[in-house]
């Protein structure tokens, strides 16, 4: 699992690639509320991650309750139907906004209504 | 039958995924089947590997015997980790999750997820071993 950062007119991009699982999530942890810290508008990429276990969700929980995101915005770009199910059933699904692709999710970011 | 051993260690959960997806494409099941049956023993092994072995100052190997019977393809995972029932460990009702995610328990998702993901699953511990067997239905 890696994960790589870019930014798009000031905003950063998350890209995970690999499998965020136990022996990958405290790297994906690390990363992801580094990132937070700096600045609370960001894009996760999840379109070349294949695989999220309750580690990763745990993680994705960490995030939500950071401060910092409460008043920015987190969209969630890419992520495949299996991983959309998952974040369905556990309920996460409601409390993150999600986006085809990282065009859209940077337009939801800049947009005052969201 | 099918028979592969992985070492008891972190570093398994990968191969292990991709052992069962290869197992689930040749057994025919959905995209979505193949990745929860992964997920569930993703979650099943990570907990014997954290639980089982490492805290428990344990080694020892995870097995994973896999068949088709009749229209199911029937998964065990056999380790000879401490003694662990998944089913023992309190579940996420409904109600916490639909919680907000601020007012939920960090854990338990696990064993959620093993459940919600397959069509049976069963424990059993039988001569020193721990057999966490998983069964989609091939319908």
């Amino acid at each position: 699992m890696k994960v790589k950062k870019t930014e798009v007119d000031n905003i950063a991009i998350l890209s995970v690639d690999g499998s965020i699982d136990s022996s990958t999530a405290a790297a994906f942890q690390k990363e992801i509320l580094a990132q937070i810290e700096i600045d609370n508008n960001l894009i996760l990429d999840l379109s070349k991650n294949d695989f999220i276990s309750s580690a990763g969700l745990r993680v994705l929980l960490l995030v939500y309750r950071s401060s910092k995101v409460a008043v920015g915005k987190l969209i969630i770009v890419g992520a495949s139907d299996e991983i959309k199910d998952v974040m369905y059933h556990t309920g996460f699904s409601k409390f993150f906004t999600f986006s085809g692709n990282i065009e859209e999710g940077i337009q939801m970011i800049k947009s005052p209504q969201h | 039958m099918q028979t592969k051993t992985f070492s008891g260690t972190l570093d398994s959960l990968s191969p292990i995924r991709q052992y069962l997806k290869s197992i689930a494409g040749n057994a025919g099941v959905s995209k979505k089947a193949s990745y929860n049956l992964q997920l569930a023993a993703d979650e099943l092994v990570t907990n014997t590997i954290l639980y089982g072995y490492e805290e428990a100052g344990l080694q020892g190997d995870i097995t994973i015997f896999s068949e088709i019977i009749e229209d199911q393809l029937v998964v065990t995972i056999q380790d000879s980790a401490v003694p662990f029932d998944p089913l023992s460990k309190e579940m996420p009702s409904k109600e916490d999750l639909s919680k907000p995610l601020n007012e939920r328990p960090i854990g338990g998702l696990g064993i959620f997820l093993v459940l919600n993901g397959l069509d049976e699953f069963r424990y059993e511990f039988k001569d020193g071993f721990n057999f966490n067997t998983l069964v989609l239905y091939l319908t």
